[in-house]
């Protein structure tokens, strides 16, 4: 009857509208305990090495643990990540100690690799609720790199000895060690070095073919370019020891290591497995021959003993 | 003793003087007497004050100079919400809920007053009666009354409470002449059936003529005359005069008001 | 693979992610909601505060969200976590929408209406409790659904400075250049604003005063 409808439509008003906020705030707050209970998330910034450590990691872990695990790779850099593993949402990636220090920590660095692990580890263990596993054997430090065949016919080895030629060389740099304070400033002060021209700057990836290409003399790249073997390119060494050590770790919360410790032995297994060299072959087998990531990581781990 | 009691008005307006925060007056130098148990109406043309008047009563408006009556006691010293819930208020868009149907229309100030749903229920129902509507209108919402529904509605909301007093400005006004003829003729009755004061708007002298027990013609934010309506179409003051003659028909109109 | 097969085997990490997406959109609104209906109806009250209130948040509005997202970053403890900023950015750009239309909704209640009700001697409190809340209640909303729509939006840009959400898949699969990965954020990030906007104007419809 129409008694009975028109009465109808006034109380579900109230108590729909309580029902669907109930729904909501049910919904809200079961999205704000992102547990995963048996799966560990590793994650990984956005270039290749970053990547390859990343999958290296996620793999050894899947070969000794019974855990699951789920990849969280190409995020955009040191605080995306930071974010993420503070956060809970990753629950570990593999990270550099200098970077650590610097950009993370904000504090000055040093020279002295062991002291700079250190250091970062404790920062960490009592402020962040993270730590570090064991260094990974290599060190991704800033590496100036000059042709092969320059390094030959002028007998060159050391930045020191180099620094003579930089009024006729042209310079290549990436946009970040322009900026950092452990970048370009510092080297040119510590070494006396003064090219003819304002240095270029261009991006990361173009440096390697530009100095093949002798468009550039000289680049700061990365200790462990996968192009350099390939282009055969020439590492100056540090002999001032102006480049601060990046050393490869896995930065892992506390928690995940508590609740899952047998990720620890995955971490320990790893300690100074890769080489500088070993690195670059690496990256050279993702960026140079375009290779399968997980086909890459898997071979390296057989390679070496490390699949039980 | 008796006597004096009996005579003492029910609202009174000592000397009042409205005036607008810009500074423009609206109302001065008013003294009005409302007796218990009459219908005063407030005549007059739109801008001479007579809803201003209105609302001095309920507080809707607090005097700028003077003093406003109400049972004796100052407006603007009594608690205003006791105040409200005591007078019947009741304007020309009528103002009902239209999230509430009639029942809880009507029923509103008896819910916070806190009186207990049967009652309130049953009280609806005498009300509904009282105005002349259906009782099934009850579960009805106002967007599906007519006009003259929806006015009734709003007297029986106002009349919920049982209050003693009741204001009404130009209640009828936005209906057509029919539903308004009819409306008025059965405020003649209630008259009868309930003892409440009135204080009822209007500028149609027609209307006043027939609800008045008196007629307070305003002009101006003034004043002009308080009479019976028999003695107000007689009246020699030019202003009444002239308002009587504004309605072509007045002298029929003492004839007529028995007619209803 | 295609993209339906993509979506079943990365299954967990798509309701991951969406969750952590819900939660930023979620809690934003509802503070936005519960500072911003009050400050509405403040505006709608006493007009002297109505310049200020909506001026400011006005102004708010215009800043591009990633500029606001940038600027907070220094901030001492909201600039440390990413979760806690993206939070605090998206109620910021949540409260336009939501004062604004509560102090539409209340300010086109029907005047005659508050009249008999001041007169019949309803309280303040009574009046708005009672009589404007529930006729500003469907403007209100629509303004709740307007935050709601923007917020899913923004929260993806949030993942651009680290607080998770579906825009990692997409700021993800931009540098990997995955369309698969994109389409995982982009996809159910849109699902998300549809449903809101969908819900939301249902219930509008069916609050609305007749």
């Amino acid at each position: 009857m129409i008694r009975e409808r028109q009465r109808y439509r006034r109380v579900p008003d109230a108590k729909l509208l309580i029902c669907i906020s109930c729904l909501i705030f049910a919904l809200i707050f079961a999205s704000c305990t992102p547990s995963h209970a048996n799966r560990i998330v590793v994650g990984s910034k956005n270039f290749t090495e970053s990547l390859m450590l990343g999958e290296i990691l996620a793999q050894e872990i899947e070969a000794r643990t019974h855990l699951k695990v789920e990849r969280r790779f190409y995020l955009a850099g040191t605080y995306i990540c930071q974010q993420a593993i503070l956060a809970g949402r990753i629950d570990l990636y593999p990270e550099y100690t200098g970077t650590a220090l610097t950009a993370i920590l904000k504090q000055p660095i040093g020279v002295e690799k062991n002291d700079i692990y250190q250091r970062v580890k404790h920062e960490y263990e009592t402020r962040l609720a993270l730590t570090l596993g064991p260094p990974l054997g290599f060190n991704n430090t800033f590496a100036m790199e000059i042709r092969g065949d320059d390094a030959r016919r002028l007998n060159l080895k050391t930045l020191s000895q180099a620094s003579a030629y930089a009024p006729h060389w042209r310079a290549g740099f990436g946009y970040e060690f322009m900026e950092r304070p452990d970048g370009y400033k510092g080297l040119a002060a510590a070494y006396g070095l003064h090219f003819a021209a304002p240095p270029r700057i261009m991006d990361l990836g173009l440096l390697a073919p530009a100095l093949k290409d002798r468009q550039i003399d000289i680049a700061a790249g990365n200790a462990t370019d996968g192009l350099i073997a390939a282009f055969d390119l020439f590492v100056l060494e540090d002999d001032r020891h102006y480049f601060p050590p990046y050393e490869a770790v896995a930065v892992v919360r506390q928690q995940t290591l508590k609740q899952h410790p047998e990720v620890a032995a995955a971490l320990a297994a790893l300690a100074g497995k890769i080489s500088d060299q070993e690195m670059q072959r690496l990256n050279y087998a993702l960026d140079g021959q375009h290779r399968d990531p997980k086909d890459v990581a898997h071979q390296f781990l057989l390679s070496k003993g490390l699949l039980p | 003793m008796e006597r004096t009691l009996a005579s003492a008005p029910v609202i009174e307006f000592r000397d009042v003087a409205y005036v607008l925060p810009n500074g423009k007056p609206l109302l001065s130098e008013l003294n009005l007497k409302v007796q218990r148990g009459e219908t005063l109406v407030l005549l007059g043309r739109s801008g001479s004050g007579k809803t201003t008047t209105l609302k001095l009563i309920n507080r809707l408006l607090a005097p700028s100079g003077g003093e406003v009556l109400v049972n004796g006691a100052s407006t603007v010293v009594t608690d205003v919400i006791r105040l409200r819930r005591s007078i019947g208020y009741v304007i020309q868009d009528v103002g009902l809920f239209p999230h509430f149907n009639v029942e809880r229309n009507i029923g509103l100030v008896p819910r916070i007053e806190g009186w207990e749903a049967e009652r309130i229920h049953n009280r609806v129902e005498e009300l509904l009666q009282l105005v002349g509507l259906e009782a099934k209108i009850a579960e009805r919402y106002p967007h599906q009354l007519s006009g003259g529904q929806r006015q009734r509605v709003g007297v029986a909301r106002a009349l919920a409470a049982d209050p003693a007093i009741l204001l009404m400005d130009e209640p009828f006004g936005a209906l057509d002449a029919l539903t308004r003829d009819e409306l008025q003729r059965e405020f003649l009755s209630l008259k009868q059936r309930l003892n409440k004061t009135v204080v009822f708007v209007t500028h149609d002298l027609r209307e006043a003529l027939r609800l008045a027990s008196r007629i307070a013609l305003m002009d101006a934010g003034r004043l002009i005359t308080v009479l019976p309506p028999e003695e107000f179409v007689r009246s020699g003051d030019p202003l009444v005069a002239a308002y009587v003659r504004s309605f072509a028909d007045g002298c029929d109109l003492v004839a007529n008001r028995g007619a209803s | 693979m295609n993209l339906y097969h993509f979506f079943v085997e990365n299954h967990e990490q798509v309701v991951e992610l969406s969750l952590e997406h819900l939660w930023l959109v979620g809690i934003s609104t509802l503070i936005a909601v519960l500072i911003g209906i009050p400050l509405g109806i403040l505006s709608a009250r006493r007009p002297v505060w109505n310049r200020p209130v909506l001026g400011t948040a006005n102004i708010i509005q215009t800043i591009p969200s990633l500029a606001l997202f940038g600027f907070l970053l220094p901030v001492p403890w909201i600039g440390e976590r990413a979760d806690r900023l993206a939070i605090l950015a998206l109620t910021l750009y949540a409260l336009l929408p939501v004062i604004r239309n509560t102090y539409t909704g209340i300010r086109s209640v029907d005047p005659a209406v508050i009249e008999a009700g001041r007169g019949m001697g309803l309280t303040g409190r009574q009046l708005l409790l009672q009589v404007e809340l529930p006729l500003a209640l469907s403007v209100i909303l629509s303004g709740i659904r307007v935050a709601v729509v923007i917020s899913v939006g923004l929260a993806t840009i949030a993942a651009a400075i680290g607080a998770g959400g579906l825009g990692e898949f997409i700021f993800r699969g931009l540098a990997m250049v995955n369309n698969q990965l994109i389409l995982a954020g982009a996809i159910p990030a849109a699902v998300l604003a549809l449903t809101a906007d969908f819900g939301l104007g249902w219930l509008e419809k069916r609050l609305r005063p007749r």
